[in-house]
């Protein structure tokens, strides 16, 4: 599914929606402050026959559905490296020196995203899994929590549905949902020692969550075990001199730049290192550890839209009237062709063009600032009773 | 989805023999190192007008690292603007639609003839950067298609086995793909805003333990230990505007200066490729 999804609006209303989000303070079509999300419902382990699952669901509607599953499989060995499967053939200190050297290599996470009403190979929805899985990956971190010995892996199958027709652009949607997902895995215990065949423990209560999470002490938190956590992926767009977070359809039709960016959070280093770390550490404490993972251009639907025509150049406004000698018809020809390069107010142009590079910059540094909206989004996602 | 329509090779992958040479084992730690100065580009060559069936097109070459890798080979044929089937709904732009494709001998592993998730994604990225370049209304009601097939892939033969170098790999054949499909477009003649030329820079850590990461435009995976982030943009430089953006990595927040080092040199090395670009098309031109 395309960003740039049919929108049924006209020119006139076009135009008038990016003139009210061009506004300061701008004015949202369902009365949004800039940064605020629509409201949404989430809940997690809803799918029993999974490792962790979730849903979410959009006050607009859209709804989306997470199942992850988990498998046992084999690693495979690479040429280059000595086959694992016989053991007998290494001494003792080899084994111990490579025992700690945790691998992760990204075939192990395969990820599908199914939107109704578009083929699985269209090339939205391939943009759609490319990006979620990138920044699932991007730090190569996610892959070594596979990892169970040196034979042996989980493969995790992400299979991400959105169960409602696609009302507005899904990624957030999508990505948010996959967040609460991940967080809810778990994956069995391991019985077995070091590179044996792996046997699990049958209960599933002592199953570890695959992302640990912090002590809790009755309803409060101790803030002493951070956790990394999966990544987020958020959609800013620019109207004008306004950034936009969470756009609806409608407002990502007049969008000047639309990007998609994926936050992740990194924290338990600083008991590792030194004091200066401990420092640094305490002066964000309170804020999310925030690390940018992944930014990617979303081609604007506003490139699609059709073009108003302003009075100067319409016929029916007698533009072309009383235009009988060639000269006369050469200037207006002239007239026309600067009238399709300049902005006529509250005449709908296509943007033409890319964007700014302070825009782009500005967007990423409006995600990623200290008490932003991805430090927002991440709280607001800890409020979900994760079971 | 299998491809039941056409004889296929072997679904399996098989990987060419590789024989450790005695002399390479001993210098098993040191790889080759950039011999370029951190802010160049390697050299290109650019050709338009190759296929004279399409109504534009344009040939890339990049030069190899010189390690017996090979560099990468791009042709990009445009056929259009041409009417669209009277089926289809009305459009008032045109109708850009891209298709990457690397040939199935491009790269080490055999790659299938139906298009794989990598090569779509390229496609859309591709789409996104050349949609701010083209002057969409001037055609409505019509459709263009742009064709680039990937001849030869960046490839190292000695050091691709590393795991994960593919993936920054796909960064450098899409600024490839964005350059020659710009001078495609400008060779059969549609308009457009400005040339737009793709560009990579990329985070890296050259090996040595204490190194500080440095940015490096138009990076080799290969010749350096570990790239920490890269990112590749499409640039217009009269307008000076971004088309299409895409990093990729893991940065600290906190620091977006480096972020915005990074997009800086990225655009560098776009405005780099585009001296060529231009060159090429002044040529044809005179």
């Amino acid at each position: 599914m395309a960003s740039s999804q049919h929108v049924l609006l006209s020119p006139a209303e076009l135009a008038y929606l990016h003139a009210s989000l061009s506004l300061t303070p701008p004015i949202r079509p369902d009365g949004r402050s800039l940064t605020q999300f629509r409201p949404l419902v989430a809940e997690t382990g809803i799918l029993p026959g999974t490792n962790g699952s979730a849903r979410i669901c959009f006050a607009d509607g859209t709804e989306a559905i997470v199942g992850v599953k988990a498998e046992v499989e084999r690693t495979r060995t690479g040429h280059d490296s000595p086959s694992l499967d016989d053991e007998g053939a290494e001494d003792d200190d080899d084994l111990d020196n490579q025992q700690d050297v945790v691998k992760g290599d990204n075939d192990w996470v395969e990820m599908t995203v199914e939107i109704p009403g578009y083929r699985d190979d269209d090339a939205g929805t391939v943009f759609l899994s490319a990006m979620l899985s990138e920044a699932l990956l991007a730090d190569g971190e996610f892959t070594k929590r596979l990892w169970i010995n040196r034979r042996f892996h989980w493969k995790l199958y992400l299979d991400i549905l959105l169960i409602s027709p696609p009302l507005s652009y899904p990624l957030p949607l999508l990505s948010l949902t996959t967040h609460l997902a991940l967080l809810a895995t778990r994956l069995p215990r391991l019985k077995s020692e070091g590179d044996e065949d792996p046997l699990f423990d049958d209960d599933w209560a002592a199953a570890p969550y695959l992302y640990a999470r912090p002590v809790q002490k009755g309803s409060k938190k101790t803030a002493s075990a951070p956790t990394a956590r999966p990544p987020v992926t958020l959609l800013v767009m620019a109207v004008g001199n306004n950034i936009i977070f969470d756009p609806s359809k409608e407002e990502l039709a007049v969008a000047d730049v639309a990007l998609a960016v994926s936050v992740g959070e990194h924290t338990g280093f600083a008991s590792s290192k030194s004091t200066e770390m401990d420092i640094d550490t305490e002066e964000i404490k309170g804020y999310h550890n925030l690390r940018l993972l992944s930014v990617r251009t979303i081609d604007p639907p506003s490139r699609l839209t059709p073009p108003g025509i302003p009075n100067a150049s319409n016929s029916a406004y007698g533009a072309n009237a009383g235009a009988k000698d060639t000269e006369k018809k050469k200037q207006q020809q002239e007239q026309a062709r600067t009238a399709e390069s300049e902005a006529v107010e509250g005449v709908w142009k296509s943007p033409r063009g890319g964007a700014k590079t302070l825009v782009m910059a500005a967007l990423v540094q409006k995600v990623l600032e200290k008490g932003g909206v991805a430090d927002e989004v991440l709280d607001a996602l800890d409020g979900v009773d994760l079971n | 989805m299998a491809d039941r329509r056409r004889i296929n090779g072997p679904v399996g992958t098989t990987i060419p023999p590789i024989y450790d040479d005695a002399s390479e084992k001993k210098s098993e730690g040191v790889k080759t190192t950039r011999s370029r100065p951190a802010n160049v580009i390697r050299k290109m060559y650019l050709k338009t007008g190759v296929t004279p069936s399409a109504s534009g097109s344009a040939y890339l070459e990049i030069e190899s690292s010189g390690n017996g890798g090979s560099g990468l080979k791009l042709s990009c044929s445009v056929h259009g603007p041409r009417a669209l089937p009277r089926s289809t709904p009305f459009s008032p732009h045109i109708i850009l639609s891209t298709h990457v494709k690397f040939a199935p001998f491009a790269t080490k592993q055999r790659r299938g003839y139906i298009r794989d998730p990598i090569e779509r994604d390229l496609g859309t990225h591709l789409e996104a950067a050349l949609r701010g370049s083209i002057i969409a209304d001037r055609w409505p009601k019509s459709g263009v298609d742009i064709i680039i097939s990937i001849v030869e892939g960046e490839q190292d033969r000695e050091t691709s086995k590393a795991q994960g170098i593919e993936a920054w790999d796909t960064m450098n054949a899409l600024s490839g793909c964005i350059t020659v499909a710009s001078a495609a477009l400008a060779d059969a003649g549609i308009d457009c805003v400005d040339t737009v030329a793709g560009g990579v820079a990329a985070l890296v850590q050259d090996a040595g333990d204490d190194a500080a990461p440095s940015i490096v435009v138009d990076p080799i995976p290969s010749e350096h230990e570990k790239v920490l982030a890269a990112c590749c943009i499409a640039y217009l430089p009269t307008r000076q505007e971004v088309t299409n953006l895409w990093f990729k990595g893991d940065l600290p927040a906190s620091d977006m200066d480096l972020y915005s080092q990074l997009v800086e040199k990225g655009i560098q090395a776009s405005k780099s490729a585009n001296w060529v670009l231009v060159d090429c098309l002044n040529e044809t031109v005179g």
